[in-house]
């Protein structure tokens, strides 16, 4: 199960597993975001490299109008993911509390 | 325990409770799990994606006994690719460099403690290894 919505503050919320099986569903949300936004990933358990392609894809197009993404609350497992993937040289990233 | 899967993205869902039945059986930890589960997905995604002709299910078998977790993927009557061959992908690239791809080798690469690749007749066979320390005794 995967799901992605605004939260009330107007971050993104983003909640169960982002598998490549979800990727039309996340690649469908975020292509209408248009400006800074924080993806809050405390209910993200799961996140593979075809996630990460959405991010990062998301990520280049909103640079080209200075805005970017900020990603909260990764747990351990993702924050591995984004070490191997380097993703914490192009995204502002804060870690879980766990 | 061995399975066999359509080969669509649709057959995510399948795959995952097929694989964390036997992980929980095993009382294998999150540390280990996420792994698995991330290997076996890029992996499984990959046959997918690069083998749009061929019809053939892909063949999961797990063993997370003894102190490993080993997952075997195969399939058949496909072209040779080693998913061992290292990956060139520069993690130090500036935004602008970076193009969406490609990482999904190299994360498994990086952690699984053994990965295999075999190909003979037209088979492909993928064997990843994860410690997991769960000794049956």
């Amino acid at each position: 199960m995967f799901e992605i919505n605004y939260g009330s503050d107007g971050d993104i919320v983003c909640t169960g597993r982002l598998d490549a099986a979800q990727c039309e569903v996340a690649q469908s949300f975020m292509d209408a975001v248009a400006e800074s936004r924080t993806l809050n990933f405390s209910a993200l358990e799961y996140i593979s490299s075809a996630g990460l392609g959405i991010l990062l894809k998301t990520q280049k197009r909103l640079a080209q109008s200075g805005a970017a993404l900020k990603i909260i609350n990764v747990n351990n497992h993702i924050r591995d993911v984004f070490h191997y993937s380097g993703f914490h040289a192009i995204f502002e990233i804060e870690a879980k509390q766990e | 325990m061995e399975k066999a899967f359509a080969r669509s993205f649709a057959s995510l869902d399948a795959v995952y409770e097929y694989v964390e039945e036997a992980l929980a059986a095993n009382d294998i930890g999150d540390a280990v799990r996420f792994p698995v589960h991330l290997a076996l997905e890029e992996l499984f995604t990959n046959m997918v994606k690069y083998n749009p002709d061929v019809d053939g299910d892909i063949e999961v078998a797990i063993d997370a006994g003894d102190g490993n977790v080993t997952v075997t993927l195969t399939e058949y009557d496909v072209d040779e690719f080693d998913v061992t061959t290292p990956r060139n992908v520069d993690i130090d690239a500036p935004l602008h460099a970076r193009t969406p791809g490609g990482l999904g080798l190299h994360l498994i690469q990086n952690l699984v403690d053994k990965l295999e690749y075999e190909y003979l007749d037209r088979r492909s066979r993928v064997i990843f290894t994860k410690e997991s320390g769960n000794r049956h005794v």
